[in-house]
Order: C-alpha cells, then sequence, then structure tokens
C-alpha cells in the first residue's frame, strides 16, 4: 500500500513539473516553434497560446496581400493619392523604425517594394515561376518606392510616392519575436525558445545548458552549424533556399535587389548574430537582407552600417565568411568547410 | 554385400557423427542474438581438414548439414537454405585458405577465414532473397563480431585438438 | 575441458594467425564506425498541424500517407531514414529534402503542415534556424 502511495506522489509530482513545453503551429504562413523550459504546463501552455494569439493579430494585421488587413487598406490609400490615413499607435512605431533601418541599410532594406515583389511573384501563398516581364520590373524600378517618400505625423500616414507598397515580410517575423520576448517575459517565463520561420530568440536557458541553434546549410538536408544561443540574444538568416522559384535553370530568390529589380545573385545564405536589446528580434530579421543583396567587396560595409558584428556568409560557390566573432561561437557540423575568417 | 570400409572410414564417420551432435546441441541451447550460434560443429569440419583432406572436410560438412536439418525436421526450410548457404560459403574459402603457408597460418586464420565467409553468405542470403530491405545495415557490424569471436575461438580450440590428438600411426 | 585450458600456449597461434586476426578486427571496427552512427537518429516524429501525428522507430520499412489541408503527404522509412516521397504541395520543397537520418534533421511540407523530425539519443540542438 505504501510503494503504490509512493508511485502515486511520483507521478503527480513529475506531472506537475515538466521540465520542457513544445508546441509547433502554423502561422504567419510559416512554422513557428516555442519551448519552455522549466514551467508547470499548464503556465507554459498559458503564455504560448498568449504569444499566438498576438501572432495571429499581427499575422492579420500586416498581410502584404489580403485586402482586409490595416497594412493593404494604407497600400490602397498610397496608391490612390496622398490623403492622409489614421493607423494604429503600434503601426505607426513599426512604420518609424522601418524607415529609420531602410535608411540605416542605404536602401537596400526597403519595405516599400511590394509592387516589385507582386510583379515577381512573391506576394501568393505558394511560389510558381512567373514569366519575367522586365518592363513591369524595369517600371517600379524607377518609380523609385522608398520609405522617405511616407510622412507620418501624428498617426496620420501617407505617401507622396503613388509607386509605394508597404509589404513588411523582411521585418514583422522580428517584431513578432520581441513582441513574444517581452510577452513571456511579461508571464514571469524565464527560459525559453521562439522559432518564427526559422527566426529565434533565445530566454534564458534550457536548464544547465544553454539553448542551442542548428543553421541549417543552404543546399544540403542537414545544419552546417551549432551556435549557442544565450539569454537575450537572436539568430536570423536571410538564403536562397527558402522562398524561390526555377526558370530555365536558374533560381530567382524572393529576396530583391532594389536597384536592379532582380533577385540579388552571389549569395546562398546569410546568418547575423544579435546581441540582447530591445530590437534584438528586428534586428535579426532585417539585418541579413541588406548584407545579402550587397555585392561580394560591400557586404563587410553593409554589416557595419546595420551594427552586426557576427555574421556568417555562404557564397553562390558555397564558400563561407565569418567575422572571428561569430566563427568563436560556432561548432561546425560540417566537415572542412571551406572557410575564411574576417579579423573583428 | 559387404562394403569395405578402412580404418580411416570409421574415424570420418566418428568424426561425421560428432559434428552432427554438436550441431544438434547447439541448436538446443539459447543464443544472445538471434541468428548468432558459436558453430563448434564447425571446429569439427576444420580438424577433418587437417587430418584428412579438404574432400574430407567437405563431405563431413555438407552431410552435417543435411543430417541435422533431416534430424530437426526443418530440410529444406530458410534455416536449412541458411544453413547450407554458410557452409557452401566457409567451404569455398577453405578450400583457398588451406593453400595458405602452414608455418605462419594456423586453424585460427582457417576459422576466422571460415566464420567470416559463413556469416557473409548467410547475410547476403538474407539480404537478396529471404527477407530483402530490413534494417539489416544495423546489424551487420554485431553478426561480424560475433564471426570474429566464435571463429577465434574455434580456431584456439581446434589446434588444441590437433595437438591433443596427433595423427594415429597405422 | 580443463586439460584443454591448462594447456593454451599463445604459441599455438601463429604470425599470420594473428595478421590476419587484427586485419579482421579493423574491419569489424570499420563496419560499426560505418553502420552505428553516433549521432543516429531511432525515432521519427511526425506532427500535422499543431499536433503530434506520430512518434514511430526508424528501424521498420514502411510507407505512411499523412492527410493535411491539402490532401495526403506520403512518407516512406527505411533503413534507418525518412523522406517525403510524394506531397500536394506546389513547390515540392518537402520532396527535395531528400532521405534524413541524423537526429534533428527537419523536413516540413509547410502548405500541407506536416513536419518530420528525427530524434535521437541525444539532440544536437534544441531549434533549426534556417
Amino acid at each position: 500500500m505504501r510503494i503504490f502511495a509512493c508511485m502515486l506522489a511520483i507521478l503527480l509530482v513529475s506531472c506537475g513539473r515538466e521540465p520542457l513545453v513544445q508546441t509547433q503551429s502554423y502561422l504567419f504562413g510559416t512554422l513557428v516553434d516555442i519551448s519552455i523550459y522549466g514551467e508547470s504546463e499548464t503556465k507554459a501552455h498559458q503564455a504560448i497560446s498568449q504569444v499566438l494569439q498576438n501572432f495571429q493579430r499581427l499575422h492579420h494585421q500586416l498581410h502584404a496581400w489580403k485586402p482586409d488587413s490595416e497594412l493593404s487598406q494604407l497600400n490602397q490609400s498610397f496608391a490612390v493619392g496622398n490623403t492622409p490615413v489614421k493607423v494604429t499607435p503600434e503601426l505607426s512605431k513599426m512604420l518609424i523604425q522601418a524607415s529609420e533601418l531602410s535608411r540605416q541599410s542605404d536602401g537596400l532594406f526597403n519595405p516599400a517594394l511590394g509592387h516589385l515583389i507582386n510583379a515577381w511573384g512573391f506576394q501568393r501563398d505558394e511560389f510558381t515561376p512567373v514569366e519575367i516581364n522586365d518592363a513591369d520590373i524595369q517600371k517600379w524600378v524607377k518609380a523609385k518606392p522608398a520609405m522617405s517618400d511616407i510622412v507620418i505625423k501624428d498617426e496620420m500616414v501617407y505617401s507622396t510616392n503613388p509607386a509605394v507598397k508597404l509589404d513588411l515580410g523582411g521585418y514583422a517575423k522580428g517584431y513578432a519575436l520581441d513582441q513574444a520576448a517581452k510577452i513571456l517575459r511579461d508571464q514571469g517565463i524565464e527560459n525559453a525558445l521562439v522559432n518564427i520561420g526559422g527566426n529565434i530568440i533565445a530566454l534564458g536557458r534550457h536548464g544547465d545548458k544553454p539553448w542551442r541553434i542548428g543553421i541549417q546549410h543552404p543546399r544540403l538536408a542537414t545544419p552546417m552549424a551549432m551556435v549557442e544561443l544565450l539569454d537575450g540574444w537572436a539568430v536570423g538568416t536571410s538564403g536562397d533556399y527558402q522562398r524561390y522559384f526555377e526558370l530555365n535553370g536558374q533560381r530567382y530568390c524572393h529576396i530583391l535587389d532594389p536597384r536592379t529589380g532582380y533577385p540579388a545573385q552571389g549569395t546562398q545564405a546569410v546568418t547575423v548574430l544579435i546581441p540582447p536589446g530591445e530590437n534584438a528580434g528586428v534586428m535579426s530579421d532585417v539585418a541579413s537582407k541588406p548584407i545579402f543583396i550587397s555585392g561580394e567587396n560591400a557586404k563587410a560595409e553593409a554589416a557595419k552600417k546595420m551594427n552586426v558584428a557576427f555574421y556568417l556568409i555562404v557564397s553562390a560557390q558555397g564558400k563561407v565568411t565569418v567575422t572571428e566573432g561569430m566563427s568563436k561561437r560556432l561548432n561546425w557540423l560540417i566537415k572542412n568547410p571551406d572557410l575564411k575568417v574576417l579579423p573583428d | 554385400m559387404q562394403i569395405n570400409t578402412t580404418l580411416d572410414d570409421h574415424r570420418v564417420a566418428k568424426l561425421a557423427a560428432l559434428a552432427i551432435g554438436l550441431h544438434l546441441l547447439e541448436s538446443i541451447m539459447p543464443s544472445p542474438l538471434p541468428g548468432v550460434k558459436p558453430g563448434i560443429a564447425n571446429i569439427v569440419t576444420l580438424f577433418v581438414l587437417y587430418r584428412f583432406d579438404f574432400a574430407t572436410a567437405a563431405w563431413v560438412s555438407l552431410l552435417r548439414v543435411f543430417a541435422t536439418s533431416l534430424l530437426l525436421g526443418n530440410f529444406l526450410s530458410p534455416t536449412f537454405a541458411l544453413s547450407l548457404g554458410g557452409a557452401i560459403m566457409s567451404l569455398g574459402v577453405l578450400g583457398l585458405a588451406q593453400y595458405l603457408p602452414r608455418q605462419y597460418f594456423g586453424p585460427v586464420s582457417l576459422s576466422i577465414l571460415a566464420a567470416f565467409a559463413h556469416m557473409i553468405g548467410q547475410l547476403m542470403l538474407v539480404r537478396l532473397w529471404l527477407i530483402p530491405h530490413t534494417g539489416l545495415a544495423y546489424l551487420v557490424p554485431l553478426f561480424m563480431a560475433a564471426a570474429l569471436l566464435f571463429g577465434l575461438i574455434n580456431g584456439i580450440v581446434t589446434s588444441h585438438l590437433l595437438a591433443a590428438y596427433p595423427k594415429p600411426a597405422d | 575441458m580443463k586439460a584443454l585450458f591448462s594447456q593454451f600456449k599463445f604459441s599455438r597461434i601463429l604470425i599470420g594467425d594473428w595478421i590476419l586476426f587484427f586485419a579482421a578486427l579493423l574491419l569489424v571496427i570499420f563496419l560499426f564506425k560505418t553502420y552505428w552512427h553516433i549521432e543516429s537518429a531511432t525515432k521519427l516524429q511526425i506532427r500535422q498541424g499543431d499536433k503530434i501525428y506520430a512518434t514511430l522507430s526508424l528501424n521498420q520499412s514502411r510507407t505512411l500517407l499523412i492527410h493535411g489541408p491539402l490532401g495526403d503527404s506520403k512518407i516512406s522509412i527505411q533503413n534507418g531514414q525518412v523522406r517525403f516521397v510524394s506531397s500536394p504541395c506546389r513547390n515540392q520543397y518537402c520532396v527535395h529534402q531528400g532521405w534524413l537520418k541524423h537526429s534533428g534533421q527537419v523536413a516540413i511540407c509547410l502548405p500541407n503542415q506536416i513536419s518530420l523530425e528525427l530524434l535521437g539519443a541525444d539532440k544536437p540542438f534544441d531549434s533549426l534556424n534556417y
């Protein structure tokens, strides 16, 4: 009888204290993976559902091509003229931040390029090769839609350039990550890992070990390296292997070079590691893009402009370049990477 | 009608009976890993190879395979096929290995080679004919390790038996 | 029997025997290294939508049909590996991932909301950045 009572007690205690709670959901048009360590199942699931609800809200609000999202409605008013439209304080803040980042990247990060992205067929849930209409593309490039065309004052927004169409694809996931971290911390969660479509932010540790992140190889079905993500750090990758189509043996990825109007060439992937900060999530999403788009000799400069000290580049030929700081933090999982280390 | 038998015939017959007996004994003993047996009857095969000749050893070995399968009731079954397949492969290798210089290579070498051949033969049979597409890869290292171990032990035992029972002068 | 053991002499094992034994030993070690990956995965976890659909052993030979919003995705488990054989999605990224065999490896069919993840004794990392 006593043994039975002991067993029951152990069972109950172990049921209450589940070390790792992990959920996976399809939101934001992508896979969202949340892990919470060292909290009761109830508390963990409560926190997770709050985070997911927030994602749903953001997804609906910022959808780049569904006509009823707040963003689409703003875009519609941009297209017809320059009548100011009232936006939520949150969206206003987002636009201001995105504008600043765009300026910081010398326009390589350009969320105003919605029409160009659409011309390439990337404003859809699934991508198929499109007939490349060079005339159309050049039209949008010449129109030079930029964040600087947008005027934001007292939550009233208008655009001086009708070619501006906002697409926050390279920003929203990062923003959602920062929000998730905030929600979790407010709930008293100290150890968690949030992964939105590959962009990850870490809180605390995985028990007695730090959170370990695998970095996907751009061409193989296996991760190429592992990095330990400490409290508050975030990691993001821009790659040509996530959203792309192939036409006549050529790969066209979804990261467009605003200067040419065509998908950026010459790089397979750029991974950036961002230290803790209020905008770690946003930077992990945004900062990799200007580096990806820049030519081989301009990448280091682009990284500097975005204040990114830890990054990894895989060139189109598969050559890897890392900064010294990044190199120290990486554990290679593949043999003999063709590696070049840049001094910090 | 009388068949004239020589003393050697008697000796070989006794050894063949011993081989059959050992095989039967082994078949009722449990094995740690299914499909892995010490193969002690092979000691007799090797012993006969050294004491007599290859032809006799082959005869004893094949007789053992047939007789035991008949006695155990699995004649022409997959078990029989595996037993025969293994025996043929190991005899094939022994047929070649017997020409290795005797001052460097003793019964231990022949036993290990025969054990490997036996195991490889059986693995190939399983893979190609009996149960294709199994997770065989996982088991291969284990089986070959067993073949190595038992090949070694059987070889050592054989070499001791050969020393303990020298060729009778007749 | 005892007499046999007491007579055991290493001298009965000849030089060629030793050479052969060690060569055979190296072969066996090589086989273990090749077929027994330390990071080898043992289980497959299939998720459909936000639920765990099944956790299966990789030591079997099997094809499965998993039903998602777009239709059925076919996956195949063989020889400790798994892959998407076919899927109703347009881009077939999941199928192009090919065979997964190390723990931690993941293949996802995003449109059909199905993910395959290999679990092993020690997962090398907690999450994948891509």
